[in-house]
Order: structure tokens, then sequence, then C-alpha cells
């Protein structure tokens, strides 16, 4: 027989290329994982031996994860840059994949014809096109690809047991295990293991006449007979396995992955998360859906029966947390380490054959004969153009779920970022960026500076991130209370890490920078804000680094590209007479086992039918649902849900289309209204939870309390909401609400300052800064400091003063210590301070001691998170005394001052004020700071509370604030002898800059209240300013 | 079979013995002699040592130590009766002692010692400092200059060096001579009563340092007074009163710097301690805020907080609005508040505040509202939602003035 170039599979490559080969263009940058290969890419393209990478996590290994498809990009970057590199790498790993697909079929049906639909189903297989565009997963796609070439050869070397075939698989399984780990030790149970029962079925077959006369006997007499080959060949898959990637086993050994699990959507419960079902099983499975008994069918016949097996496992592993039976298979640890997408994975790969074999029936086999016969020739047209719709469909709706759904921020221009790191020894600090996403990477593989977030949280490494289950900081906000509580962390203390510069590309961040004493520096021409930190120290120069013997690292660098050339150098000859035809090659002896396919089972087909119905029901329901649940004025509850989400998305002329039309409130009037509310719920705010209570609800009316839980970068706001509603035509509204109606007497309205600037370096060189032109740290003076304990936690409160004549930016630190002088704990003042004081201006501060959260992992985890951010350091022994050590340094911005106390009442309800802003900028967030007194005026304790709405210009906001009951309060110590200024000791400077204070002052600028447990209280204010202008 | 056993024996023990160590051929060292006597040099000026042997020595070498390092080197010309070390710049550029060794085989010869003087006379530099960069007006406080005169090599002139430093501030240039110790020399500059700029300046061997500057800020404020302004004196809770102070000074008459916090507490009738904030420009702060929307006495008093107090301002706030009608309508559940008149009987700004307290008829407090005028008047509905029916205390306060009614939610509107 002439062997014929296959069309289908050189159309498919065509086809291929062109279709994935121009996407990837497009999707590849925006999905998860890309950016990251991209980065690791970047440190082999630097240093190829050395496995330390200092820029991420404080620094961390890239042994950590398979070098090859890193160090390919790595290498190619060397000819047209990284970005040239991953292209080029993606476009191979399509052809792979394609090929793969090919051989794959070819192996399992043994129909050349069957082989080329394969290779174009491949093409289309929405899971291919979901792992790929979506996830970027290319060390994953790779392996795959290559495991798929291995299988001919492993099936040829147990079933002829040449030693030709055990090189080409030897080599070709060696690459898989380069370049994705999980892929080759799974794939040895899920892929080889069936591939050798079906090799050695096929060799039992050709023993016996007919697959009938195959017993178990027979079978398990050829099995004993190939034991030596299945032997010697799972001998050497082991130690490829371990021997080509031996430091990254080594490396897991020694850093043992002790961090909390990060939720994955692949253990969700499909049908409670709807999304998770989306991505993780509708898309990849996609038309495959309908053919499922088909496969189990064909799967479940004599001759795959391993496979059979296998492809069941990997569906039921693949439903996640939908069904209790993946858990109980893999046991606690492994579920909720392994990330169960690969298992739906597998099996769609897996199904590629039979699903080529079904199409091959369908469109010119016997499916065709029968369902022509059964139903006519247009039904068959029908069902087919349904079939390759849905499969199309579903390629393009995952095309574009991207485009539609971002899963990340908009594209960002890294230049000016990697400038502005470059210039002026920016990078002797760490940065930190704040909603970039997986971008983050592609500016970390631009740049050299380093940063204490990271994209890759297998490597993660400081004990504030291993802690908690958040992959990144930079999108804590996206992990609630415990990234928020993370970021926090980082932010207080931020010497820690020599953190000093953050940049900010989500607003959301910028209250809790600003009241963790960040300050904004400028805003880079992308867009991106640049907030600092004073008072950091420069990254020192000699750094920890954990190292590797040499050998680890040259069997690193070498083994990987090196399987690679073997394996070209070993199949060139075969890829060259298969590719051009060049020699008449015996066929290979599976393609004797190709069935004749004339006999499609009528039984199967009506099966298949109502199964496909059974489909479409359950697709037809769960649209259903989620039109019910979405349809916004179908119910009271359904109107106020998308009233609150509308607001949350800040779609507010969605928002008020649902407000009563006869409250005739045009939408310009409610734009004006929103436009000019601004406050932390407003635009600082992500609405976590909702909770809807509709009562005495009647025909046309309806009352709901809405208790409203809102993530804030500061702490959660729980809110309650009353509404009315009535019901118009079949749809219910929500009245409006009254807004206030106060005007300021005045249209214009000046205002007279002292603004400061600071030069920084006054003469332009790249040398370090002149002595003169370093501002000396501006003196500060504490007035008062103890250690209390209420409520069994210890803070460190006190009251200080810039008594400078500079404006001052205050960082205040504390320590404990017990009776044998032992250091207990250590922390920063976080946001109850005034960060920024102008001269002679005073400040209450509390320090609390924070701890990182669970710190031994071993803790169980709160079911739900604790809605108190606050994990308090647990103490082995008493704290008895405390250092306190305060820096000022000059600071030149956020010194709005112009918020006055204007009058406050005390009532049942508390305090009732009334903040007035007397200034020209508007106040968006104001911070009430509270402290308590005894008789003597001895501070007791500080309490803050932030208002949740802004303080518009010349206009008033009012408050209520519930006094605290102190009685419980224990003052520990209240020395001053260990509180130092600037590195001085307090007293000097006090005895130098005020030796005749005037203390009754404090006395004078107090409430007296009679309050349990104290005399006295004071209220400060800070003020956010979210738009200086 | 035993000879044999002795033979080998006494041949492992020779094998053993000591063998005799061959004496050292006893080496007769040349003698060489110091040619060039040099004690004393100046940094910069080359310098060679020249000696003089009796024999012709291959490997003669030469060690220099000083402050630079060490070195051991060759001679440029090796004759017999010329022996010239050439010592490099680096060595001879550095002042101060500096030590050779002559060596053969590393056996010495010879040794000794000569000074590298100072270079003052070729060029003189100068590295001053002067900090703190800024300090208080006073008696108490001083910035230190510091300088260190250098010759052209970076060498620190000797001791005693004559430097002159001078400093202006105001009109007065003052000049003095100090000298310099352990290779520096220092003045104080004492701060001055005047608030201002010191400049100051080192001259050493007719070089001149560059201009170093310590801002001296003034000191604590002292006691100061305010006063009050507003355009009107009613309490309709709109207009803005503004609270200045006088130019706060130190106790040396100096104006405070720009930007000193000042803080007004205002004390009003029902002791509630207010405040607002107000930051000096040219000595005067100004803070505002708004005028109370009841009548009252406030009592102000400004603080500079430890250092200085004001006196005690007083401001009486008369009431703007006498009283106010409430209309109760739709089943009582509908309350028309106003309109309120102003002192001139103008309708008030539009947002004054009007609060509702609820109570049962225990006196128990159910819920409160609040709402703001618009033209004059304002309206609350209680919806059903909001209250059900039965008999309630409503306690409606705005402008000071608190009304009270009890009242048969969804009753009877006219009583």
């Amino acid at each position: 027989m002439e062997k014929k170039t296959n069309t289908l599979l050189i159309l498919a490559l065509i086809v291929g290329l062109a279709f994935h080969g121009s996407a990837i263009f497009f999707t590849l940058e925006s999905t998860y994982d890309a950016l990251i290969h991209l980065f690791f890419a970047d440190h082999y393209a630097n240093s190829w031996f050395d496995p330390w990478e200092y820029r991420w996590y404080t620094g961390f290994t890239v042994q950590s994860y398979p070098p090859l498809v890193h160090q390919l990009i790595g290498i190619l970057s060397y000819i047209g840059g990284l970005k040239f590199g991953m292209y080029a790498v993606a476009l191979i790993a399509i052809v792979l994949f394609i090929t793969g697909a090919y051989r794959y079929t070819l192996l399992m049906t043994g129909s050349r014809r069957i082989a080329g639909y394969g290779a174009v189903m491949a093409v289309f297989s929405s899971t291919f096109v979901e792992t790929l565009h979506i996830f970027g997963q290319l060390p994953s796609v790779s392996a795959l690809s290559i495991l798929l070439h291995a299988m001919t050869e492993i099936y040829l070397w147990i079933k002829t047991g040449k030693t030709r075939y055990f090189i080409t698989s030897a080599t070709m399984l060696a690459v898989t295990v380069t370049s994705h780990h999980v892929t080759p030790l799974f794939g040895m149970v899920f892929f080889i293991a069936p591939l050798m029962g079906m090799a050695v079925m096929d060799a039992a077959r050709e023993k016996v006449n007919s697959y009938k006369a195959l017993t178990f006997k027979v079978f398990w007499g050829t099995t004993l007979q190939h034991f030596w080959r299945i032997a010697k060949f799972g001998g050497t898959a082991i130690f490829l396995l371990v021997f080509c990637i031996f430091p990254y086993w080594y490396n897991s050994k020694r850093n043992p992955i002790t961090q909390v699990a990060i939720p994955h959507g692949s253990r969700d419960n499909f049908l409670e998360v709807t999304s998770s079902g989306l991505v993780f099983f509708i898309i990849p499975w996609g038309v495959f859906l309908f053919i499922l008994p088909y496969f189990f069918y064909r799967y479940f016949s004599k001759r795959y029966v391993f496979f059979g097996l296998s492809f069941a496992l990997l569906t039921i592993l693949g439903t996640g947390g939908t069904t209790p039976i993946p858990l109980m298979m893999l046991g606690e640890t492994a579920f909720n380490i392994l990330t169960l997408d690969r298992f739906t994975l597998w099996a769609t790969i897996m199904a590629l054959p039979i699903f080529a074999e079904f199409a091959y029936r369908m469109v010119e086999g016997d499916l065709k004969v029968l369902i022509q016969s059964k139903f006519g020739g247009v039904y068959h047209r029908v069902l087919g153009g349904l079939i390759a719709g849905g499969m199309l469909f579903m390629v393009l709706f995952t095309m574009t779920l991207g485009y539609f759904r971002p899963s990340q921020p908009a594209k960002i221009k890294m230049l000016p970022i990697v400038n502005f790191l470059g210039a002026d020894s920016h990078d002797s600090w760490r940065y930190l960026p704040l909603g970039f996403g997986d971008q983050m990477a592609w500016l970390s593989a631009q740049s050299g500076a380093m940063t204490v977030d990271g994209n890759y949280h297998s490597a993660r490494r400081l004990p504030e991130l291993t802690t908690r289950a958040i992959e990144r900081i930079e999108n804590s906000k996206f992990r609630g209370v415990e990234g928020i509580g993370s970021l926090q962390q980082f932010l207080t203390v931020p010497e820690k890490y020599n953190l000093k510069y953050i940049f900010s590309n989500d607003k959301f961040y910028d209250p809790i920078l600003y009241y963790c004493g960040w300050q904004r520096l400028q805003q880079l021409e992308n867009g991106i804000m640049v907030w600092e930190k004073l008072n950091v120290a420069p990254i020192p120069q000699i750094m920890p680094k954990q190292d590797v013997p040499t050998i680890m690292k040259i069997m690193w660098g070498i083994i990987p590209l090196t399987t690679v050339l073997i394996a070209i150098f070993v199949n060139i000859q075969m890829i060259w007479v298969r590719l051009l035809k060049s020699k008449k090659m015996p066929e290979h002896s599976f393609m004797k086992l190709e069935l004749p396919y004339n006999r499609f089972p009528p039984k199967l087909l009506t099966f298949s039918h109502w199964w496909a119905l059974l489909v479409l029901i359950c697709l037809g329901y769960g649209m259903y649902i989620f039109y019910v649940k979405n349809v916004a004025q179908l119910s009271p509850n359904n109107v106020v849900e998308s009233y609150y989400d509308a607001l949350d998305f800040k779609e507010f002329s969605t928002a008020h289309s649902y407000l009563d039309p006869e409250d005739n409130i045009d939408i310009a009037q409610y734009m004006l209204e929103v436009s000019v509310t601004d406050g932390i719920l407003s635009s600082y705010a992500k609405l976590d939870s909702l909770g809807i209570e509709i009562y005495d609800e009647t025909e046309n009316s309806a009352k709901a309390k809405v208790a409203t839980r809102w993530i804030t970068p500061l702490e959660n706001v729980f809110n309650n909401d009353y509404h009315e509603l009535v019901k118009r035509k079949n749809k219910w509204y929500i009245k409006s609400e009254k807004v206030d109606n106060d005007i300021p007497p005045d249209q214009l309205f000046t205002a007279n300052g002292t603004t400061y600037y600071n030069h920084g370096r006054r003469k332009i060189t790249t040398q370090e800064t002149y002595h003169e032109d370093v501002l000396k740290q501006p003196v500060l003076e504490i007035l008062s400091a103890k250690l209390v304990k209420y409520k069994g936690q210890y803070s460190v409160i006190g009251e200080l003063q810039n008594v400078d004549n500079t404006p001052a930016d205050v960082v205040i630190n504390a320590t404990l210590y017990n009776d044998d002088n032992k250091e207990l704990a250590n922390y920063n003042a976080k946001h109850q301070i005034k960060h920024k004081l102008m001269p002679k201006e005073t400040t209450t501060f509390k320090i609390n001691f924070e701890g990182i959260a669970w710190s031994s992992t071993k803790d169980t985890l709160p079911p739900t998170f604790d809605p108190d951010q606050f994990t308090p350091v647990s103490f082995e022994e008493q704290p008895t005394k405390f250092n306190l050590q305060s820096a000022g340094n000059t600071a030149n911005t956020d010194l709005y001052k112009h918020v006055a106390l204007q009058d406050l009442k005390y009532t049942e309800q508390g305090f009732d004020g009334v903040l007035f802003n007397s200034g020209v900028q508007e106040v968006t967030i104001p911070q009430l700071i509270i402290s308590y007194y005894d008789e003597n005026s001895e501070l007791l304790w500080v309490d803050h509370k932030f208002i949740t709405e802004g303080v518009r210009i010349q206009r008033k906001q009012f408050f209520n604030y519930k006094p605290l009951e102190l009685d419980s309060l224990e003052v520990i110590n209240s020395s001053l002898e260990n509180v130092f200024v600037n590195g001085l000791p307090n007293k000097a400077v006090a005895d130098k800059i005020f030796p005749n204070r005037k203390i009754i002052h404090g006395k004078q600028q107090t409430q007296p209240f009679n309050g349990k447990g104290f005399e006295y209280l004071k209220f400060e204010i800070n003020s956010y300013i979210g738009n200086p202008k | 079979m035993r000879i044999r056993i002795v033979f080998i024996l006494s041949l492992i023990l020779i094998g053993c013995s000591d063998k005799q160590e061959e004496q050292p051929s006893k080496v007769v060292y040349p003698k060489v002699d110091l040619v060039s006597n040099i004690t004393n040099s100046i940094a910069g000026e080359a310098i060679s040592l020249t000696f003089k042997a009796d024999t012709d020595i291959n490997n003669i070498k030469l060690q220099i130590k000083n402050a630079f390092g060490s070195v051991l080197l060759s001679p440029d010309v090796s004759k017999k009766e010329d022996i010239v070390f050439q010592i490099p710049k680096n060595y001879t550029r550095v002042a101060g002692p500096c030590r050779w060794k002559l060596l053969v085989d590393g056996h010495t010869l010879q040794k000794g010692t000569f000074d590298i003087a100072t270079n003052a006379p070729k060029a003189t530099y100068i590295e001053s400092y002067f900090g703190p960069r800024s300090v208080t007006a006073g008696n108490n406080d001083f910035s230190m200059l510091t300088i260190a005169p250098t010759d052209a090599y970076d060498n620190p002139l000797d001791d005693g060096t004559p430097v002159t430093v001078k400093y202006q501030f105001q009109d007065n240039i003052d000049e003095l001579q100090i000298e310099t110790e352990s290779f520096f020399a220092f003045y104080n500059v004492r701060s001055t009563l005047k608030s201002g700029r010191i400049l100051v300046t080192a001259e050493c061997n007719g070089t001149s340092s560059k201009e170093l500057a310590t801002i001296v800020y003034p000191d604590n404020a002292v006691n100061f007074s305010i006063s009050s302004s507003s355009a009107h004196n009613y309490a309709d809770g709109n207009q803005i009163i503004t609270f200045k102070s006088d130019v706060i000074k130190d106790q040396y008459g100096n104006i405070v710097t720009n930007g000193t916090l000042v803080t007004f507490v205002i004390k009003n009738d029902q002791d509630a301690y207010l405040y607002t904030i107000g930051t000096t420009i040219n000595g005067v702060a100004e803070a505002k805020t708004l005028h109370p929307d009841k009548a009252a006495t406030w009592e102000i008093q400004a603080f500079v907080t430890g250092a200085a107090e004001s006196n005690t301002d007083n401001f009486t706030f008369k009431a703007a609005i006498k009283d106010y009608p409430v209309h109760f309508s739709k089943g009582n559940r509908n309350i028309d508040v106003g309109p309120f008149e102003s002192f001139m009987k103008q309708l008030i700004p539009d947002g004054l505040l009007l609060k509702l307290d609820i109570y049962d008829m225990n006196g128990a407090f159910v819920t409160s509202k609040k709402t703001t005028t618009k033209n004059g008047v304002c309206n609350i509905y209680l919806g059903e939602y909001f209250l059900a029916a039965g008999k309630y205390k409503l306690k409606i306060s705005a402008a000071g003035i608190t009304k009270e009614f009890i009242k048969d939610i969804d009753g009877d509107t006219v009583e």
C-alpha cells in the first residue's frame, strides 16, 4: 500500500497554527500562568546555573519548578527577547499537541483516517483552548504533548521488545519529566499503566482467534511473558523521574510545603459555585458531555478496559467537591494540595481518540448509516451540525471568556515603573505592586528590583504569607479578611523587609496605605500611583541565600536541554522518514487492529439520545435558575440584591432604574447625589455579603432589612439599612431615600496655609546625597507611654508631640520585655496614630502586638474567618517592660488639619458629634482617635473609629461614638525610662527643647466625662484625602 | 632462617637510623650601606634610596611600609656600588612615618625610618561639615563646624595649623582663628536670640571652604491673645465663625515658625469641649468653624500645646429661630415641620438638622430619624415598615427647641 500524506493531519496543523498561533498573541499575556513562566525564563536567561532568585519572597529557589520550558524560553530570548521566546515555545507546544493527538489516536484506533479526525478534534478541543489560552500552562501542555508522542513508543516496546523503542520511549519520557513534574507522575498511573495493559491485551489477542476467546488466563500468561519489559520500562521511568529533576526532589525534601492550602475553584462544589463549575467542568468537557455514554461504552470494551478504568477515575476526580468521592479517594492532604482541574484535562485528552472515532462514524461510518435509516438524512445533518456548532461555540466562548470577563486588570505599561525603579537607587529597597494581577511577574522579569511578594505560591517563604491562604499580597482584597490582614502586616512593619515603595494600580488600597503612615510620592505616566514610606533602611548588601551543592546546579542547568537534544537525535531519523515518506516502513502492529465499524449498536444510539436529553435538561434548569436569580425586578429579594450589586459595581444608571419611578428622581439628579457622596463605603469598599430579610410582604409592597458586610481596606463595616419596596406593573422597585440638604454659606472660599517641599538632592549627581542636603530629623517628644492590658490584650499607648519647627512623619515601634529582659514582641503603630504632625502638634497612639496569623499551620483554621482581622500575638510570658523607639522624618504631604469638632452631645446612644470641614480639600475618610484619661489626666486607653462617610468641603458630617468601659483596664508599666526619639533618650530631648512644659494644657483640652473607669476623654481627627488637589 | 631474619631486621634498622642532616653552609651576607640619607621628605616629592654593597647581590629587595600599605621593591639600578630603589608615587604621597627594610632571601640587612611631611605649601583643600542644620533661638543650642584641612594629597595638615572661621548673622560677620588638633579644627557656632540664618565658612592657607548654613528657628511660643469674628451672632447653623490669634512670638520676640499648630478649644454652655485647628502664617493662626444651630455661649481658648495659651474669648450666639410649627397628617404618619424663620423672618438656609426621637408610652426608646430642611421646611414620613401602628411619644428637636407630642400612629389626625 502506497503511503499517502494524511491530508486531515496537514489540515489540522495548518488550521491549528493559524488559529492558536495568532490567538496566543491576544490571550497568552493575560492568562494566569504565562507571565510567571516568563519570569522564571528571565531568571535562567540571566543566571543559568545559580538557582537562587532574590527578586521574589526575599529569595527563593527556581529548583521548585521543572526547568525545561523556562530554559527554552530563556535561550530563545537571546534571539528576540523574552516574549519572543514564550511565543516560540507556545507555537512548538501547539504543533506537538496536534501531532501528539494524531499519534495517540492512531495508536488507539489503528486507523489513519480516524487519527486525522483526532488531529482536527485536538485543534478545536475546548480543554486545550482553556489550558493554553486561559490558564497559560505552557509546561503542562508541552509535557502532555510529548507524553502523547511517547505513548506509541512505549506500546511498541512492550509489544515488540525492540531496544530501539525502549530508547525512543525513554528519551521522550525524560523530556516530559523535565518540562513538568506532575504530568509524568500521574501520567504513569493514568496513561502509561493502562497503555501497558492494552499492549499486553493486544499481545494476548494475537494468541487467540477472537476477543471472546481471550480469557483472563490467557491475559495473565501474556502478562507474565511481558513482565520483564514492563518492569524494565517502569524502573527506567521511575529512575528518569527521580534523576532528571533530582534537584527538584531534593528541594522539596529540604523545603517541604508547610503552608496553608490556598482555596482553588477546582475543589468547589460545582453545583454551588457555578462559576467554578463552568470553568473547571463545563468548559473542558464541552460537547463531550453529550457523548459520555459512547466514551464509556467504547472504553469498557475488552481491549480498552484499562483505559476505561483510568478514564472513569479521572472523570470522577475531576468533579472536585461536587461529590465526596474525590476527597475520599485522595485523602485530606492530597485533596487540598492538588488542583483537581488537571484530572478533567487528562480525562478529556484521553477521550480524544474515542471522540475522533465517534466523529468518523458519524460523518462517514456506520453511525451515519444507522441514523439516516432510523431518523432520516435531514436529522443526521442537523445533528452533525449541532455537534460541530456546539464545538465551535465552546471554542469561541472559551477563547473570548477572558475578553468579556477579564480575569486580569487592563494591561499596564511597565516602562515607567521599570524606569522609576532604576532611577536614583530606588531598587535599593523592596517594592510591592498592588492590583497588578499576574502582570506583576512581567514587571519583576523586567526589573532587577526585589519585591516581598511573588507569584509562585508554592515557593512562598515569608511567614506572613505561608500562614494564610493567600497566593499574593498584590491581590489581597480578593482574599477578604486574611488577605487584607496580611497586607496590613507588611504595611505596618515595612522595615522588616526593607519595603519602601508601593505601586498602586487599585485605589482600593489607598486608605490603608495612608493610615499605616505611607505617603503618595508621584503618579507615573501610566497612571500608577507610587507610595513611599519614610524611615526604611535599604536592603543590606549581603543577603541570606540557601545554597545547593554545585553538582545540583550543574544537573539542573545541563540535564533538561540535554534530554531534548538526545530526544531529537534519537528520533530524528524516524521523524525524517515519517515526514517525507522517503523509506517504506513496515506497518506497526497496532495498525492491524483497526475495527471494521460496520454495526453501531442501536441501543447505544437510543441511550445516547436520552442521555443528551438529560444533559440538556440539566443545562436548561441551570440556566433557568441563573435567570430567576438574576432578573432584577422579579421579586423583592431580587430588586434589593440587584440594587446593591449595581451600587457595588458603581453602575449607577442601573441602580437608578430600580428606584420607584413615582418618586420622580431623574437620572441626572440621582447621579449628582451619588457623585457627591464620598467615603469609605462609596469609594473603597467591596460588598462582601448581603443579608436580605423581607418582611411585611403584601401583594404590592414589602419592607426589607438589609444587613451588609463590606470589606474595606481598613476594617470590615457592618451596616443595616431599611428599604421600602413597591411593586408597579409586575416589577418591584425600591423607594428612594432622602439626601442631606445642607448648603454652605459661601460660593467661593479662600484658604491660606503653609506648604512644604523637599528637594531630595539639590545637585544632580549619581553619588550619594550630599551631607548638606540631608534634612535634620524633626525632634519629637514622647509625653507619656504606658503598657496596658485590656481585655486580655497587651498594648502600648501614649502621647507624643512634634516639638520641632518642621512637619514630621512619625514612625513608632515598641518592644515588650519580661522581668528577665527577654524580648517578647515587637510591633509598630498601625493606624491608631496621626502619622503626619505639624510643628507642635500632638497625637495619641496605640501599638497593638500583632502575631502572624495562625503561625503554626497545624492550628485548625477557623471555619469562618473572624471579622476582626487582628491576631494578637500569644505571649508565653508576662510582659512587664517596654522599649519605645520613635523616629521623625520631615513630612511634606498629607498635612490637612482643617476638620473641626463642631458639636458634641452625650445621649443614651453615646456621643453624637458633628465634624465640620473648614478647609478646601474634601476629606474622604475621617478617622476619630479617642483617648481616655483618668482623674489625674493620665492616659489610659486609645481607641479609634472610622466614619464611613466623608466630610465635604464646608460641610458637616455626623458621627456617633459609644464610649468604652475601661474598668477592667490594667496599667502595667508607665515609665518613660526606655523611650527614645531618633535614637536619643527622650528625657534629654524634653529637657532641652521643652524645659518648662505646661502640663496643664493636656487637661484643658480634654472633655470631662464620668465614664466607667475614666474621667476625661479627647477626640482627635485624622483625615484621609482621596484626591488631594 | 634465623640469620636471614636478623639480617633483614638489621637492614631495616639501618634504614630507620637517623640520617645525618646536611649542615647549612654558612652564608656570608654582604655588607650594605645607605648612601642617600633621607630623614625627612615632603609628600609628593620623589624619594629614592641608594645603597652601596661590597659584592654583587642578585636578589636584593626593599620593603616599604607606611599608611598607604606595604610593598616589596626591586632595585631600579643594581650595580655593586649603586643600588637605587625608587619609591612609588602612591607611597611618597602619604604623609607620616615610612619604614623600610632591605632584604636578601628573607634576611633583613638593614632597616630604617624616614618621615614624609604634609605638603601644605602646594595646595590646601578643606573638608568641612556643619550640623545640625537647624538650631533653636536662645542660649543653649549650637551647631558645630568641623574643618579638616588637607594638602593636595589628602594628608591632614599638621596639628596647630591655623584656620580662620567666619560666620555671618544678619549684619554681623565675625571672624576668629582656631587651630587644628588631631588633624581637624572645630568650632561651635552658638545659636542667636533672633531667628534667621547663620552662614559660616572657614579658611586655611588661603583656601576657603564652601558656604554652610544653619537656620535659627524661633523658640517656643509665649502666651498670646485671640479674637473671634463672624458676619452675625445668630445661631443659624450656617454661617462661619473665624478665630484669629495676634502675632504669636517666642520669648525673644521672634515670630513662631510658619505652620505652628494652634488648637482653638471651644467650651460651650453644655460643657462640651469642641475644637478647631489653625496653623500660623507670619505668626497669625486662623481657624474656622460653623455657627451652632441653637443659642449658645462659647468660651474659646487657644493653645500651642505645652508652650503657650491665649486669653479666653467669649462669643454668645443668639437664637436665630424662635419657634417652628409642626403639622401631622395621613394618620399622624406624615410630619411636616416648618417653615423655620430666622432672625429677620427670612427662611433659614437649607440644611438645618431636625431629629425625631420616638419613644413608646412606657418611655422606652424605639427609634430615631434625622432629616434636614429644604426651602425652610422639612418632612418626615413614618412608613408602615418603619413604625407599627400604636401610640407613641414623639420628640422633635431642631435649632435647640424640643417639642413633644403624644400621637396615635394610624390614628385620627385631627386632635
